[in-house]
């Protein structure tokens, strides 16, 4: 059975977008749960809902699979509203198809029944009819502002409003990049036995003999325990588990050997044995959740036996591009046009965060557009990001866009340059971004809120600003907005220094290749000496480019 | 280990969660003890309180180690 489940803080649509339209179903069958205008006798003007998403979504979804099992039926939608429901609105949509009604109006009576019993969502308290006014009391509800957020008030919202997805257990080989949603601790100490760290003999660590007699020839992967006499050697590799505890390793080249015999020409300081347990000791945290897998700390799971991490699952992202003077890079542009640059931005920026890409170009007619999007396919989508068509022109249309897929806005604008049209929205556990057109703009808004929010659907320990001296002036006039000026993080005799690119407006790319950060400068900064230590954005690739 | 608490617990503790470094894994008994600890308000819930680990119902077996995530349900009242 094919299911939906979502968790939204915006009102539920008295039209939903048909489920499953072409698997031949014969019944669908659909309840909207209603909040009533009395609590316990009194009258009442809302209800406040709150739940724990994350096990919520789990536990609907698994109620419904584990009823389909004697209930066939072919989907299954599921919408529940939190925060603040007024009066008469929608707590909770369900709609299932099947191929006749008894499956799907018995799986629906079901599951309703499991709902009030298994999953965790509560109500939590009723608002008087008399408080009708507070209705939007709602913590989350996107608050009247004086004007557009700053750089820091829109990182917050970001980070408020974005939920990590449900983790899931991946092969190691799959694991790269996404991020670890468990502390893996060592089951074992580590090393599992005493090694030793040489090609030699190992004899007692005490033992003040010259001349040894060599009873055994130990290799790496040997296991053959024996307490050792004074006077007598092991022949050992490195890596040898060594057999039994208070050796130490004579080095071979420390010793002159004839036959069976070897003999000590110079004495050493070091015991060269790696002691069970010296590196990390059983139980101890080895890597902590929230972290984004790298090739070491896949190599360590490794050690550990974590062989199927519970990790971050691929977001699904869907990019459209808006424009009708775009032609894709293979095509000349002809008067009035430009090749379309963006798609490879985004799609060379996303490297950084493992996800599953649809990239479409949208026709600049809000209701062409409208036509080529499948909103089904739509509402499986983790993250949808908009380019261009994010400022107030007549073709500006990403705004009505998100609304209409039922997105509640929670910023249009953000106090930020370049980048200030950046739109922001949110639909339960789902995101989306109206990204600026100009391929600066994309790259400064990518940086503080996309890969914030890729960060936070991933359940990423965020990283935050960091601080480094500019290696040149930065010149620049005073500016009212907070800016996020693009640089090139580079080493000068060992130590980290900031160039500030040039860019002359937010439509120059000519900078983009070089920027591997983004310096911020406060409102009405203006120029800067060099050496001034200022706060940066470390870019994606800042390491490796 | 991280323990969130929902709906009326949160009034109860007056906190979302609260972080737990328990030195070896804990039975329900042992969770409740180091929690009632903290917050002795929460005796009153513990007979109506389900636990979740890692976002699904907890076994009346199930051992809570660090690096999970713990939850303490109420009764629900979702619909």
């Amino acid at each position: 059975m094919k299911i939906e489940v979502q968790l939204t803080r915006c009102p539920i649509a008295e039209q939903i977008s048909p489920l499953s339209p072409d698997d031949g179903h014969g019944a669908l069958v659909e309840f909207r749960g209603i909040v009533r205008p009395e609590e316990n006798g009194k009258a009442i003007a809302a209800l406040e809902y709150e739940a724990y998403d994350e096990m919520a979504v789990r536990e609907m979804r698994r109620l419904l699979q584990s009823l389909a099992a004697s209930r066939p039926c072919l989907t299954a939608r599921v919408i529940h509203r939190v925060g603040v429901v007024p009066a008469g609105d929608t707590a909770v949509y369900v709609g299932i198809t099947s191929f006749h009604r008894a499956e799907a109006i018995a799986l629906l009576g079901e599951f309703l029944d499991r709902l009030k019993q298994d999953v965790p969502i509560w109500k939590r308290r009723a608002q008087p009819a008399a408080d009708a006014p507070n209705l939007k009391n709602d913590p989350l509800a996107p608050k009247p502002r004086p004007g557009p957020p700053s750089l820091d008030e829109a990182m917050a919202e970001i980070r408020a409003r974005c939920q990590s997805l449900p983790a899931l257990r991946v092969p190691l080989a799959e694991a790269f990049g996404r991020v670890l949603r468990e502390t893996v601790c060592a089951p074992e100490d580590l090393p599992p036995f005493d090694r030793s760290a040489r090609d030699g003999y190992a004899v007692l660590s005490g033992d003040p003999a010259k001349v040894f007699q060599v009873v055994d020839t130990l290799h790496a992967a040997d296991w053959k325990p024996r307490l050792l006499a004074s006077g007598e050697a092991v022949r050992v590799a490195t890596g040898t588990a060594l057999p039994c505890g208070h050796l130490r390793v004579v080095m071979q080249e420390n010793v002159e050997r004839s036959g069976d015999r070897i003999r000590v020409l110079k004495e050493e300081r070091a015991t060269n044995v790696r002691l069970r347990g010296e590196d990390v000791k059983a139980g101890q945290p080895l890597v902590h959740e929230g972290v984004r897998l790298n090739a070491g700390a896949l190599a360590l799971l490794a050690t550990a036996g974590c062989s199927q991490p519970l990790a971050s699952p691929r977001p699904r992202v869907a990019h459209f591009t808006t424009g009708d003077e775009l032609v894709p890079p293979h095509h000349a542009p002809g008067p009035g046009q430009i090749r379309d640059s963006n798609s490879s931005l985004i799609r060379g920026l996303l490297q950084g965060f493992p996800c599953d890409l649809q990239q479409t170009h949208l026709s600049e007619d809000f209701e062409s557009a409208w036509r080529q999007l499948n909103p089904n396919q739509l509402g499986q989508m983790d993250l949808i990001l908009v380019s261009g068509g994010a400022s107030v022109g007549d073709k500006d249309f990403t705004r009505p866009l998100l609304e209409r897929l039922s997105f509640q806005i929670v910023f249009a604008q953000v106090n930020v340059r370049p980048g200030k049209p950046l739109i922001f929205g949110i639909n339960g556990a789902r995101v989306a971004f109206g990204l600026p057109g100009n391929p600066l703009s994309h790259f400064v808004c990518f940086h503080f809120a996309v890969a914030l929010a890729l960060a936070r659907l991933a359940g990423e320990t965020l990283p935050a600003f960091l601080r480094a001296p500019l290696a040149d002036k930065l010149d620049d006039e005073p500016c009212p907005r907070e800016t996020l000026w693009p640089a090139r993080l580079e080493w000068s005799k060992g130590a980290p220094f900031l160039r500030p690119l040039a860019w002359a407006s937010s439509g120059d790319l000519t900078c983009l290749a070089a920027a591997n950060a983004l310096i911020h400068l406060s409102p009405n900064q203006g120029s800067l000496a060099p050496d001034t230590v200022v706060d940066f954005l470390p870019a994606l690739g800042i390491l490796s480019s | 280990m991280r323990i969130l608490f929902f709906a009326q617990l949160k009034d109860a503790t007056g906190c979302e969660f609260v972080d737990l470094a328990p030195p070896s894994p804990l039975t329900h008994d042992g969770l409740w003890a180091a929690l009632l600890d903290k917050f002795p308000a929460l005796a009153v819930h513990r007979s109506s309180v389900r636990l979740a680990r890692n976002c699904e119902y907890a076994a009346p077996e199930a051992m809570f180690s660090l690096g999970d995530e713990v939850a303490l349900l109420p009764p629900v009242s979702g619909g």
